[in-house]
């Protein structure tokens, strides 16, 4: 049999249940089922990993006849990795106020239906809303004897407006996921606003590309936050020499003060009790004062660059463990924001996220906000739509100049690899020099 | 019980509680070789099952899915429960037997899921990436076969293998990187050196860009930054789902000149391609639709469900991803038209990627990316790479009036496209 040095199984059995309305009608409410496993083997030199639907991890027989097979397939690989040790742990999974499998499907429904319905504002011609729920039964161990089990419980929806008149089109969109129960009561008020905003969208002036001052709101710095920090500290991309912060442990990255991190101890979207390699998860501070202080690890990453903490192993169910971010931010400075708006005198205020995407290697990223307002002598003044930013990661963090004292929190899924993993991000509002808007207005 | 046998036993016993039963059924096997370090790191191997089960009774809908053939009986009362919340429909039920002459291609004989062959095209990868001097920073190869099926109580039993062959390659020198890729049902259309050199090229090449004024420019946009930012826009915009709950900026405007006369959109199911089929992802026969023809909007696509709700009938557009149900997509879609010598003479800026198109807004049509190794190009030749600079527009309207299409055309992912230069937009420079 070919040489293993370690291996690991981590088996994901659950059910996914969506309810989706569109324009008042149900098109579809129901759950599936999966059962995935995914079993890694560290040969002579890398990994070989098998993925099976519906494996019996307590069967002897079947799992050691995995681990061959897997043993075979690391045979071919040629790059020498090692794992370093990590400490172990598992923390409690926060208990659920309600459990959404103690809802049926109908009361879901009619729940998901309510918050559709608030969209419909005057002016919306289309509304949709979605449902989901994940109910994940993990299960892990390893050759060193660990093993751990738990269950996540996630409940969320999101809710789109799209306002039209005279063959404009724009759309509004609210969302709002936790891993903490059911989460569908009381919620109409999402709803309502992502009508408004359609509809005062109607009337918004198209964004001015160029250089000026900005201001982010909490949602969209969030985004900035993972986008123009967090990818480029994953270790792998680190590792491989795909990380423009590569190299750069203990040089000063940003402004004083700034302080980023990585948390998945906190009870937010991105919470994990115990990363998928089964290594205790901790806080871990990217940036600490504006210095670059630590990447983000799993083991293999921890042994080969150092300068980090592991615990950051995640995966998609089906799919093998890669570093990711869980719950990232920047923390709160002090300053108001009211303060801020006065001190960003003219520019412009960006608001939500549509997304944003970033090439970590040429430290260069791009997000895309809702929608905006003009800042004229320190006040809010025009609405304005379609407008995003993008910048290079090494200088825009000394363009930080203000730190406000709001921090917030926002839930979405964030994609690496082709898979997908629940992440949160946030921050206080901020107060950007220089920052390159892109938008097509004259 | 896994096949065919399963599929008889669930329609049987799901035609005793429902008017109608559909089985959606596929397997398949994949290898991948991952590059680490410049050199393979990883070998994956994965087998997967899967079944969707849609009933339909008195015109409700229920669906479900499962991953594990021991849990076909709960697939089944889930999908009859969701029925009975789903709002009740026009429906005319599931298609019957038709009698498929077309040949529709996406299954290479002579692929072999090996491990051994997915590494093979690694080191063809990277011998090809060695011509220049650079990093290989990621990449890899992956070789899959899938068998699927769809039956139903009408009596459709239909299946089909497919492959993939697919490869890509990311490099860096410095802080320049270069990306490339492909992917073809056809293990002998993928020439892994050339991918290799070509994202090592990019890389090389854009090493030193100049910065760009602000500014209005001619632009060319390669297949890859046409395919990203216009499979955001046009492919949602021509869902029949969307023009009919009002979500399509092109509802009201079939038989209008929306496009420059050089562009026609068109799927081919028939063609060959990763999309490629004789039947849908509900049992109906697929057919070559005309989108866009000379810049004038022909038609929209329509599933079953979207099509006898509004009285339009399925065109045979019904795709599906993962485990969940069918929905409106493409499967081997075109971006056609007549071509002109390169894409044009006059000095443009060249565009190869972008960051961020999926940020773009698919209602209105607009928006604003970062570009990836952008180029000055003169007479067809990149001559002065770019530093960095966002493009900004509005994809209905830069459709409008085109520069003309270059001879270039290439596949990304479902979409067929050549490069489209247009004039007279949009750069905003740093």
């Amino acid at each position: 049999m070919a040489e293993v040095r370690y291996y690991d199984i981590r088996c994901v059995r659950g059910e996914v249940t969506l309810v989706d309305i569109d324009n008042g009608v149900v098109e579809s409410a129901g759950t599936s089922f999966f059962d995935k496993a995914v079993i890694r083997v560290l040969g002579s030199k890398g990994w070989g990993i098998l993925t099976r639907d519906h494996v019996d991890i307590d069967s002897k027989r079947e799992t050691n006849s995995l681990v061959e097979a897997a043993a075979r397939l690391a045979a071919v690989t040629e790059d020498r990795l090692d794992l370093a040790d990590a400490p172990r742990g598992e923390l409690p999974v926060p208990p659920l106020e309600e459990d959404p499998r103690d809802v049926d499907l109908e009361e879901k429904t009619r729940l998901l239906a309510g918050i559709e319905g608030a969209a419909r504002v005057l002016g919306v011609a289309n509304t949709r809303a979605r449902y989901t729920e994940g109910i994940d039964a993990v299960r892990f161990l390893d050759s060193n004897g660990n093993e751990y089990s738990y269950e996540a419980v996630r409940s969320g929806f999101s809710v789109l407006a799209i306002a039209s008149r005279n063959g404009v089109m724009q759309m509004g969109s609210e969302r709002d996921h936790i891993i903490t129960g059911f989460n569908l009561r009381g919620k109409q008020d999402l709803g309502r606003k992502a009508g408004e905003v359609a509809v005062s969208l109607l009337d918004a002036k198209l964004a001015k590309g160029g250089t000026r001052r900005a201001v982010l709101d909490p949602e969209l710095a969030g985004v900035f936050t993972h986008e123009a920090v967090g990818h480029a500290s994953e270790g792998d991309l680190v590792r491989e020499g795909a990380s423009v912060l590569g190299g750069k442990i203990g040089e000063r990255i940003g402004c004083e003060g700034l302080v980023i991190v990585d948390d998945p101890t906190l009870h937010e979207f991105g919470f994990i009790p115990v990363d998928a390699e089964g290594v205790a998860v901790q806080r871990t501070e990217i940036i600490r004062d504006g210095i670059l202080s630590s990447y983000l690890h799993n083991r293999e990453t921890l042994a080969a660059v150092g300068n980090g903490v592991p615990g950051h192993a995640r995966a998609e169910h089906g799919a093998p463990p890669i570093v990711r971010m869980s719950n990232t931010f920047i923390e709160n400075g002090d300053a108001a924001y009211a303060e801020i708006l006065s001190e960003c005198r003219d520019g412009i205020l960006l608001i939500g996220s549509r997304g944003g995407q970033v090439d970590p290697g040429r430290g260069v990223f791009q997000f895309n906000a809702e929608y905006g307002y003009l800042i004229e002598g320190g006040e809010t003044t025009d609405m304005v739509r379609d407008v995003s930013l993008s910048g290079e990661i090494l200088s825009t963090l000394h363009n930080i100049t203000l730190l406000g004292d709001d921090r917030k929190m926002s839930p979405g899924y964030c994609g690496k690899g082709g898979q997908s993993v629940p992440v949160s991000d946030g921050a206080p509002h901020l107060l950007l020099e220089n920052a390159t808007i892109g938008g097509r207005g004259e | 019980m896994k096949g065919e046998d399963l599929i008889e036993r669930v329609l049987r016993e799901g035609e005793r509680r429902a008017d109608e039963v559909e089985v959606f059924y596929a397997r398949g096997e994949s290898v991948s070789t991952e590059i680490k370090k410049g050199i393979i790191g990883t070998a994956e191997e994965a087998e997967a099952w899967s079944m969707a089960i849609r009933t339909v009774k008195d015109g409700r809908i229920g669906f479900s899915s499962t991953g594990d053939p021991d849990r076909w009986k709960e697939c089944l009362d889930a999908a009859l429960a969701s029925g009975r919340i789903a709002t009740p429909q026009q429906w005319g039920g599931f298609p019957k037997p038709a009698n498929l002459t077309s040949t529709a291609s996406s299954s290479d004989g002579d692929l072999i899921v090996a491990v051994e062959d997915a590494a093979g095209m690694v080191g063809d990868l990277l011998s090809g990436a060695a011509e220049h001097p650079v990093e290989v920073v990621g990449g890899g190869a992956n070789l899959a076969r899938s068998y699927l099926m769809v039956a139903n109580t009408s009596g459709v039993l239909y299946g089909m293998d497919r492959t993939v062959a697919a490869v890509s390659l990311e490099a860096i020198r410095e802080q320049s990187t270069g990306y490339e890729f492909d992917a073809s049902p056809f293990r002998a259309d993928i020439d892994a050196r050339s991918v290799g050199e070509q994202a090592a090229s990019l890389a090389a090449r854009s090493l030193g860009g100049r910065d760009i004024e602000t500014g209005r420019y001619d632009v060319v946009l390669s297949p890859i930054a046409a395919a990203s930012i216009l499979g955001q826009v046009l492919v949602p915009a021509i869902s029949g789902r969307n023009v009919k709950a009002g979500r399509s900026f092109l509802a009201d405007k079939i038989g209008e000149q929306i496009f420059d006369e050089r562009l026609s959109v068109y799927d081919d199911p028939f063609a060959p391609g990763l999309g490629s089929t004789a039947w849908d992802a509900e049992g109906v026969p697929t057919r070559r639709l005309v989108f866009v023809q000379q810049g004038v909007l022909q038609r929209f696509a329509y599933d079953l469900k979207t099509g006898y709700r509004y009285g339009e009938g399925s065109t045979g557009s019904a795709v599906r991803s993962g485990g969940e149900g069918p929905g409106i997509g493409m499967h081997n879609l075109f971006v056609d038209g007549p071509r002109m010598k390169d894409p044009g003479d006059e000095r443009a800026v060249w565009i190869h990627d972008v960051v961020g198109a999926h940020t773009a807004n698919p209602f209105s049509g607009d928006f604003s990316v970062e570009i990836s190794n952008p180029f000055w190009v003169e007479e067809g030749d990149l001559v002065d790479p770019i530093r960095t600079a966002m493009f900004s527009g509005n994809v209905f309207e830069m459709l409008r009036e085109i520069g003309g299409l270059g001879k270039d055309t290439r596949r990304v992912g479902r979409l067929t496209i050549p490069s489209i230069r247009l004039n007279n937009q949009q750069i905003i420079g740093k």
